[in-house]
């Protein structure tokens, strides 16, 4: 996969996470019932004790995750923000797992909203390790090539 | 040394020597290709420890996660005093029943005070239907106990009993809103006797010593089995329920499209105050 295609597939994954988040934080703030096949489960995750970390809604720290995780897929790309997105995916997937475990746990209910936008930023963590890890390769692999494999060259030709 | 040979023999070490700088140069990649990709684990590593140290942290901090009921005294306890106090200031009770008696409309609200549905639906709710239509003499609100969230049939009749006992003395409402103000987590055993007897002590007024007599009084007992049975009368499978129609004639059932907005409900009532 090149890397532009690998940065757009990650972009429309990180624009999928800020519509559910951005869905999931206007539901916290205007106080209706989200939108849920399962019954009550996610109005019983949103108006968990949870749904909150230190009076902060966890749904907008998600909104404000998908932003930031959009921006560093926005900007040139480099070896740091490669790194910023990776810190980014990491941070969001292990903040999704604590969640979800929450969820299974705790609350005893599964917001469909929740575990889609986790499933989201699973992704996002795999692709974004495996860009990192990768680097810059895609970048110069055509340019370098030929030094380094044997190519058809002309010397080979005349006979 | 044939002319023709030289540029060939040239060309032969040229062609040595650039795949020579060519190895050497494959070499040097890829050792710093495995140099760079050994400070990406490290780095991805870091990254992950740190991560792992974070969420721990939050684990422990947010502990098993149960929801304490405050302390009659806490600034907590306090704030909801304060908030319930303002909704229900002025307005007549009698027994289990908020608002004027000579109401056009009733509903009767069928709750589990341990219930967070219900909770969610008092706090952000209901204050609006009171103060639109209870507090202006249109509405009177009865409230019934349904047994649901609590998962001990004695701890909720316990429960239960010391709210309606409030009644005796035209207070329950205040034990009612109170307790749902202040409600623990779910499944955490936080409702004690002094859980109860703290609630009692911030009900402005209410005087303990009869509210504790009112406890033992078997109408209040009687009068769980009553809501209970017309819980199931009227079919219902949770809490928040409700009825909802002229007073003085058969209540229907009422089911709200949200329990997190007034609308429907006011919606309700209108149509009712027209009839």
């Amino acid at each position: 996969m090149s890397s532009r295609a690998l940065r757009i597939t990650m972009i429309v994954l990180g624009v999928i996470g800020l519509g559910i988040a951005s869905y999931v934080t206007y539901v916290h703030y205007a106080g209706i019932k989200p939108a849920c096949t399962a019954g009550e489960s996610c109005t019983k995750v949103q108006t968990s004790v949870y749904s909150e970390l230190a009076g902060v809604p966890v749904a907008l720290m998600g909104l404000i995750g998908y932003i930031a995780i959009l921006a560093s897929l926005l900007v040139p790309e480099g070896e740091t923000s490669r790194f910023a997105t990776l810190v980014l995916t990491v941070g969001g997937f292990g903040f999704s797992a604590y969640l979800t475990y929450r969820e299974l746990f705790s609350i005893h209910a599964i917001c469909e909203w929740c575990v889609t936008s986790a499933g989201v930023m699973t992704i996002l963590m795999l692709l974004s390790v495996w860009r990192f890890l990768r680097g810059e390769r895609s970048t110069y692999e055509p340019q370098r090539s030929g030094s380094l494999d044997a190519q058809p060259t002309p010397q080979v030709s005349p006979h | 040394m044939s002319p023709v040979n030289d540029p060939e023999s040239d060309l032969t070490r040229k062609e040595r020597r650039e795949q020579a700088r060519a190895q050497r140069k494959a070499v040097e990649e890829a050792e710093a290709g495995q140099a760079a990709q050994r400070k990406r684990l490290i780095q991805l590593g870091g990254v992950a420890a740190v991560v792992v140290v974070i969420i721990a942290i939050i684990l422990i901090a947010t502990g098993s996660g149960s929801k304490n009921a405050p302390a009659p005294k806490s600034a907590a306890a306090n704030s909801a005093l304060a908030t319930v106090t303002k909704m229900l200031q002025g307005i007549p009770q009698k027994a289990n029943v908020l608002g004027n008696p000579n109401a056009p409309v009733t509903m009767q609200y069928f709750g589990d005070l341990e219930c967070p549905y219900c909770r969610q639906f008092t706090v952000t709710t209901l204050p609006t239907i009171i103060q639109k239509y209870v507090r202006t003499g249109k509405l009177k609100l009865e409230y019934n106990s349904m047994e649901t969230a609590t998962k001990d049939p004695e701890v909720f009749r316990t429960q239960q009993i010391a709210a309606y006992a409030a009644g005796k003395q035209n207070l329950a409402w205040y034990f009612i809103e109170l307790f749902y103000h202040e409600q623990g987590e779910e499944d955490t055993g936080y409702v004690t006797e002094s859980y109860l007897q703290g609630l009692a002590a911030q009900v402005p007024g209410l005087k303990l010593s009869e509210w504790s007599e009112a406890r033992n009084d078997p109408a209040y007992a009687n009068q769980i089995v009553t809501d209970a049975q017309a819980a199931t009368q009227n079919g219902f499978t949770g809490t928040p329920s409700f009825l909802l129609g002229k007073s003085g004639t058969t209540l229907q059932k009422f089911e709200s499209a949200s329990l997190t907005e007034a609308g429907p409900f006011e919606a309700a009532i209108e149509k009712q105050l027209k009839a």
